[in-house]
């Protein structure tokens, strides 16, 4: 390679015309034929058993994530006004072509069935909007004695009803959210409309942290500019190291519209990356440049590229190279979008290594070597490796060893405490500011509700007619008995309800017979009943029409994988008790998957991590043909894992799949500080200087380029903090602390380690 | 006068009529009220085989026997299940009025409760035992509650028919509108369609077999489907009797705790 860059160096105009001919080629590309993936299905692998099951499932029992309408009156729901409001509402959303009138339920839809004397009474609660306050006060009555009606549709406190309208799989869109917040505020007053629902969180994500990395994208830009000015105190060296990362971003994205790969949510991350990520080989080549700039002065440009290219190859080839491992080890991921993004990103880290390699000599060739303009006052003296900050800093780390690896240490037990508390969280709604819209409505839904989130227990048994078993049905209604006692979990509603109420309504509204019915003839009559005088529809969403298999719905007041996984552990424990009637219990619906979802992208995680640290271990050891050295490489990106994944559990920052990604990026990342570094300390040896000489020299000079290097990937990132997304704050603060513990990892413990055991090895072979 | 031989007289009638205007064609409304008034025998019993079909084209089965009586109150209709086994005998008995705004009286006889119910509802628009059919589909609508009018002539299985489109004058009937294909021979409406509020087609009856029974026109296969849901509903009738002299006290409570 280094002969191309020597022969692309002495044609510097035309490299740069290539370069922008590729850029207004990606443009256009980009321009004409980009596309956008929002919808999360999408996002999961289809394939995947649990992921079919549910998908049946869902379509067995017509389970749809709903979105959730709430009309709060400040004293009570039960008046003309409120109520004709609900139909009101209904007929606006029915009216939208996304939606059908038969996926609407409200009181208004309801059907009250009520015991008489003589017989039962089928009726609605109310058909037309009540004429006047006794109307309403009947309405009111009757809602009270239905529990299936109350703390249901009409909340306990009565301030509240809700209109749920089912959604079909694929009907969410941007537009129909636009709809249905424009219609709630036209129905304000002197109500309050909520809107809620899983359609709305997931379409809500989906429409914010994108747009928020695209504001982010700019500022970020700017912030790298300005440290790069500062680092390389030139502008005409800002702008090529600028432009580099801005065409390989151009680049990446123009290969991945070429290739037909939708822009997915995560793949928003990649700019940002390779802004920060990318700048560092040219601050690296910069760095050379100037060091031979000094000892030769009077070199002639063509010299100067040529010596920048032959010492900086290498180094800068392997960080590139352990930079992609990072991101090419996240392809083992199931998930598709993680895939892509593991890929462009690659490639886009190998564009700007390329890049680097061409500009940055071309530039020089063409413009000069643009010294900066005020020269570091201590490099001089850090470069002849004494004295410098850098030196004084490397003699003091090797004069307090025992100091240094106890903080090391220190740092490792505290890390390692923090592993231990780290909890996986696959919420959606936590990707909101606490004080958002949605989580404050979503709070008031659970409050005055059953939950915002559903399980779907899918009970699946051999034979037809096995739920009209009395004993199956009474274990199930002590199920959802107990499980209403857990945490987080706000009703439960299956077969079981159904029966126990008709069996009510049938003995004359008497609370005694609130339970399911005594024979399975009973039981089959009863359905018979609700299948002729009921709304059969209701009946198909808890159990199929052959009575072979049964959805239990159990409605939770989180989203987030703890309160899921209690749930789920809690019920499998009546795997047994449910296996003596032949049943076993799966699990569907959208919170469901996307618990699996994200298991399935952890899991691919720590796969992609073991497999990042490997490569790179690999690398390392290839690039100085020592193993010995590979493993001295992999210490500060251990460590860095180490620290990254203890502060999330002593923050009780959680993993999700923004989160996890990180590290093993970070992996990419943090090692070419310890290849420099290594790299540099070699060659100095190589060159016949001393241990102590050589170390000093290493860290005065590129110790320098890598707290820059450092420095600008964490300025960059850091940026994201005041994103209003919270999880693109959360992947800015961890990419930072890893670089800082990275870099720390390697001017510290790395060359301490280095120092020792290396010399021991020169001496072992003299 | 008897409700029965006055809908014999109005037929006649209406008959005359048609014969008569056989040159310039009926309109919607005088079709329909012929069809309303065709002969429906004093009563008429058999055994129904209902067939569901879901969406996945699982079927379900279910078997009846029906009992229907035309009295000088109105019609009364007992149902009793012969099938699945787990629902034998359980009953439904249905009168219905002449006399305008009165609605039905329904009892419900479950044997494992061993009770008669009685069920009050207002919705004719509820599912008839969770088929594709609803109450109305099945009951006799009185013309005079929509605007009739003829858009065309077509011939369906042979058979020579007029296409009769009918709207509610209630909008907030269970359809927007529905179209008729009736037979000019018999005066049986042989195909219906259903259109929702949107306007979209959302069932479609068709009538596959039809006797003459004891000078009465008796549909023996029906079928509805949803073409929405992609649902439908086959409802066979078998060992029809037509005008066996069934008395009024067939039609009680008590009857419907005999079962069969």
């Amino acid at each position: 390679m280094k002969p191309f860059y020597k022969w692309a160096s002495r044609r510097p105009v035309a490299v740069f015309l290539v370069v922008l001919a590729l850029v207004a080629a990606s443009g256009i590309l980009i321009r004409s034929r980009m596309r956008m993936e929002t919808d999360l299905d999408e996002y999961m692998p289809r394939d995947h058993p649990a992921f079919v099951f549910s998908d049946e499932a869902e379509e067995r029992f017509l389970i749809r994530d709903a979105i959730l309408v709430a009309v709060e009156h400040p004293e009570s729901i039960f008046n003309p006004d409120t109520l004709e409001k609900l139909i009101l509402i209904e007929e606006a959303l029915a009216g939208f072509d996304e939606i059908e009138e038969s996926d609407i339920r409200s009181l208004h839809t309801a059907e009250n069935i009520l015991g008489t004397e003589d017989g039962l009474d089928v009726r609605d609660f109310y058909t037309d909007a009540p004429e006047d306050q006794a109307a309403c006060d009947r309405i009111r009555d009757d809602v009270r004695a239905n529990e299936m009606v109350r703390g249901r549709l009409v909340s306990s406190d009565e301030r509240a009803a809700l209109v749920l309208v089912d959604l079909a799989d694929g009907e969410f869109s941007r537009d129909l959210y636009d709809k249905i917040l424009a219609l709630a505020e036209q129905f304000e007053g002197p109500e309050t409309i909520h809107v809620a629902g899983r359609p709305i969180v997931e379409g809500t994500m989906a429409i914010l942290g994108p747009k928020d990395m695209a504001r982010m994208g700019p500022l970020v830009i700017l912030v790298i500019a300005a440290t790069l000015f500062v680092v390389l105190r030139s502008l005409l060296r800002t702008l090529i190291s600028l432009s580099v990362v801005l065409v390989s971003t151009v680049w990446t994205f123009g290969l991945m519209v070429l290739l037909g790969i939708p822009v997915y949510t995560v793949t928003i991350m990649i700019p940002v990356m390779l802004i920060a990520i990318g700048v560092a080989y040219a601050i690296h080549i910069y760095n050379q440049i100037d060091y031979f700039t000094r000892e030769h002065p009077g070199s002639t440009r063509e010299e100067i590229a040529e010596n920048a290219i032959d010492v900086i190859w290498n180094p800068v080839l392997f960080a590139g190279l352990t930079t992609m491992a990072g991101f090419v080890s996240l392809t083992t991921s199931q998930v598709y979008p993680v895939k892509y993004f593991g890929l462009f990103a690659a490639f886009g880290v190998l564009a700007a290594l390329l890049l680097s390699m061409l500009l940055v000599p071309a530039g020089i060739v063409l413009f000069g070597a643009g010294t900066p303009r005020a020269k570091p006052t201590q490099s001089g003296s850090a470069a002849a490796g004494s004295g410098g900050f850098g030196a004084r800093f490397a003699d003091a780390i090797l004069k307090r060893p025992k100091a240094v690896l106890g903080i090391s240490l220190l740092v490792i037990v505290l890390a390692i405490f923090g592993i231990t508390r780290v909890w996986i969280n696959t919420s959606f709604l936590d990707n909101f500011e606490r004080d958002s819209d949605i989580v404050r409505t979503d709070a008031f839904m659970n409050a005055r509700f059953g939950g915002t989130s559903t399980l779907n227990v899918i009970l699946e048994a051999r034979d037809a007619d096995a739920f009209k078993d009395p004993a199956l049905l009474r274990l199930m209604l002590e199920i959802q008995k107990s499980v209403k006692t857990r945490d987080k979990v706000g009703d439960s509603v299956s077969i079981a309800d159904y029966l126990a109420r008709m069996n009510k309504v049938m003995h004359e509204d008497r609370e005694e017979f609130d339970t399911v019915p005594e024979s399975r003839e009973m039981t089959a009559q009863y359905l018979l009943l609700y299948e002729m005088s009921g709304d059969p529809e209701n009946l198909w969403k808890v159990v199929d029409n052959e009575y072979r298999s049964a959805n239990m719905i159990v409605q939770l007041k989180s989203d987030d994988s703890r309160t899921t996984t209690n749930v789920v552990s809690f019920l499998d424990g009546y795997a047994d008790r449910l296996a003596e009637y032949g049943v076993t219990a799966r699990y569907a619906g959208s919170g469901y998957k996307s618990l699996v979802f994200s298991g399935l992208i952890l899991q691919g995680q720590i796969s992609s991590l073991g497999l990042s640290v490997l490569i790179v271990f690999l690398l390392v050891s290839l690039m100085f043909h020592s193993l010995l050295l590979g493993l001295v490489g992999t210490i500060p990106v251990v460590i860095s894992i180490a620290v990254n994944f203890g502060s999330m559990g002593l923050l009780n920052l959680p993993l999700t799949t923004s989160t996890a990604l990180i590290s093993s990026i970070a992996v990419g990342i943090g090692v070419d500080y310890a290849i420099h570094f290594i790299e540099r300390y070699r060659e100095r040896m190589k060159e016949g200087h001393a241990a102590p000489e050589a170390g000093r020299f290493a860290m005065g000079l590129t110790g320098r380029a890598v707290f820059l290097n450092a420095a600008i990937v964490i300025a960059g990132f850091l940026v994201l903090l005041f994103s209003v997304f919270p999880p693109n704050r959360q992947v800015g603060a961890l990419v930072s602390l890893n670089m800082v513990t990275a870099f720390a990892g390697t001017v510290t413990i790395m060359f301490l380690v280095l120092r020792n055991f290396h010399t021991s090895i020169k001496e072992k072979n003299k | 006068m008897n409700a029965h031989a006055n809908r014999v007289l109005i037929l006649t009638a209406t008959l005359f009529a048609a014969v008569a205007l056989h040159a310039a064609e009926p309109s919607g409304t005088e079709i329909m009220q012929a069809v309303y008034d065709r002969p429906q025998g004093k009563d008429v019993q058999g055994t129904l085989t209902m067939t569901l079909v879901d969406s996945k084209g699982k079927e379900r089965v279910r078997s009846l026997r029906q009992v229907t009586g035309t009295f000088a109150s109105g019609e009364k209709k007992l149902m009793v299940f012969l099938g699945p086994a787990d629902v034998r005998g359980t009953s439904f008995m249905n009168w219905s009025y002449e006399e305008a705004g009165r609605s039905d009286d329904q009892w419900i006889y479950l044997p494992a409760l061993k009770r008669v119910k009685r069920i009050s509802s207002e919705g004719r628009g509820d599912s008839f035992m969770g088929s594709d059919f609803t109450y109305d589909d099945l009951g006799d609508r009185h013309p005079s509650e929509d605007e009739h009018r003829v858009t065309g002539s077509e011939s369906i299985a042979g058979e020579d028919c007029w296409i009769v489109e009918s709207v509610p004058r209630d909008p907030k009937d269970l359809y927007s509108r529905t179209v008729t294909w009736v037979s000019k021979k018999t005066m049986v409406g042989v195909k219906r369609e259903y259109y929702d509020h949107r306007g979209a087609l959302l069932k479609t009856l068709t009538i596959s077999k039809l006797e003459s029974i004891s000078g009465v026109w008796v549909i023996l296969k029906t079928e509805m489907r949803n073409v929405q849901k992609n649902t439908s509903t086959r409802i066979e009738f078998s060992e029809v009797k037509v005008n066996s002299g069934i008395p009024e006290d067939e039609f009680t409570e008590r009857a419907m705790t005999r079962g069969l």
